[in-house]
Formats: C-alpha cells, structure tokens, sequence
C-alpha cells in the first residue's frame, strides 16, 4: 500500500529553501525548490476576447504597455536577474495560423528586473503585435 | 493551523523516484518528480561566454556565433527531452529566432542550441541567455 504523507508545507532543515529530490530513475537527486515554477501568467492582449490574465501563479499584475507590449509584475521577487523566463505567442485569429510569432523579454532595453519585465510579441513579417501569451519562469526566489 | 513538515530529502517508498502529490484543484494528482524543472541557465553568450546563474549544469560550450552547448551535471534519462529558451534585451529587429539542436542530436548529457535570424540571415552572440530543461533525470 503507498503511504501518503499529509502536510500543507514543507521547508528543508539544513536550509529551509533546499529539499532534495530522488529522481525518476532512482538514483541521482535534484532539487525541489530549484525544480519549481517561479511564475506563471497566459493573457491575451489582442481585440479578439477580455484582455487580460487567464491564468497565473505569483504575479500581482498584467499592464498593457502598447501594442504588443505587457509589464509583468510579481509577487514575490526574484533573489537576482538571473531567472529564466520562457514563452509563446499564440494566435487569436484562424486564418493567421501558419504564421511565426516570438516573444522577446524587454525588447530593446525594455525593463527586466527582480520584480517585473516587459514582453513584446512580435509576428514575422509585420512587427509588434498585440496576442494571446504564455510565459513560465525559472530561478531563485528573494 | 496548517501543518508543516521540515524535511532535507524526499524520496518515494514504492519508487524512490516516485512522489505523488495532488493537483491545485484538489481532485487530481500527479508526479512531484515529473514537474520539476531538471536544469536551467542563464549566461552571458558574447564574448567569453560566463553563467550568470545555473542548476544541474556543468559546462557551457560557445560552438560559434549564437551556438551554443550546455551539458548536466546529473543527466536526463531520455535524449529528446524538451529545452525551451529566450534571450532577453535584444535590441534585434530581425525577428531572432530560438532553435534546439540545430543540426546536432540532442543528448542525455547535454544538448545544442542556436539563435538565429528569421530570415537566415547571420546572427549574432546573445545576453543574455536562457534556457530550461524538463525531462526525466538518469
């Protein structure tokens, strides 16, 4: 029978903010805290639905910044600027499906910091476009 | 009052690689394993490339202009494991592109990637740099 533990927090002992992990194959170990998610944010920027966030995890606020651009704003901080960020853009409109979208974190010098950054999405071939956005984010917390 | 356990190491008792844990909703569950983040990295790709700040990697290789490698410290276990990337305050006008493996099998040690120009135009050293492992460890 699994044994299930039942508890609503954990925190290392050695260090509150490292708990080892055993991994999938048994034998080496990662790092449940570095493992995590740090945020989380899906909005839609664009006039084909409510603009807004969908969804996110520890962030305090989504701006519209100017077309194509957003300001992401966190809750709880990141230690350094050092955290990795990852995202895609996503096309509102079906006709539009075969066309490249990226998303650049501040683009051109745009802010970047432990507490908030700028996204821009961009479509090839057209420049700054407002969209639907899904970002992830890794790194140490403050 | 809410429960907290103090704890330096998890492991699973069926699987020590194994922990089940239930989802924010409260009516699925899934792998605390799977979840995790393997490996991640952000660096400073110009120049002599340096990590700015790393997990689970080893070494960072600059190949060729915006090519670069990373290798793990602890592996994962399958090679086509999922890496996705940005750069951050490119002032690039030219759509710069993220590509995994461009031209080079990934690995379970490691894998390639390159920043290219969307119109295949050359590209240029990145700073700075990030990238994100998933994937099952060794």
């Amino acid at each position: 029978m699994a044994s299930i533990l039942k508890v609503d927090a954990l925190q290392g002992v050695t260090a509150a903010g490292s708990i080892l992990v055993t991994g999938e194959g048994n034998s080496t170990t990662t790092n449940l805290q570095e493992g995590l998610a740090k945020i989380r944010v899906s909005y839609n920027q664009s006039s084909g639905g409510a603009q807004g966030i969908y969804g996110s995890f520890n962030i305090t606020s989504y701006a519209d910044a100017g077309t194509g651009l957003a300001l992401i704003t966190f809750t709880n901080n990141f230690a350094n600027t050092g955290y990795s960020p990852v995202g895609s853009g996503h096309m509102k409109e079906a006709s539009n499906v075969t066309v490249d979208m990226f998303v650049y974190f501040a683009q051109g010098g745009g802010t970047y910091t432990t507490s908030a950054f700028n996204v821009t999405t961009y479509r090839n071939g057209v420049g700054a476009v407002d969209n639907e956005v899904g970002i992830i984010g890794h790194g140490d917390l403050a | 009052m809410a429960s907290i356990l103090k704890v330096d190491a998890l492991q699973g008792v069926t699987a020590a690689g194994d922990i089940t844990i239930t989802s924010e909703g409260g009516a699925a569950t899934q792998s605390l394993q799977q979840g995790l983040a393997k490996a991640f990295i952000s660096f400073d790709g110009t120049g002599t490339v340096s990590i700015d700040t790393s997990f689970n990697i080893s070494t960072l290789t600059d190949n060729a202009a915006a090519d670069y490698s990373i290798a793990y410290t602890n592996n994962v276990s399958t090679s086509n494991h999922p890496v996705t990337g940005s750069n951050i305050g490119s002032s690039e006008t030219n759509y710069l592109g993220y590509i995994c493996s461009d031209g080079v099998a990934q690995a379970t040690t490691g894998v390639t990637v390159h920043f290219v120009y969307h119109n295949g135009s050359s590209n240029n050293d990145q700073d700075p740099v990030h990238l994100v492992t998933n994937g099952g460890l060794a």
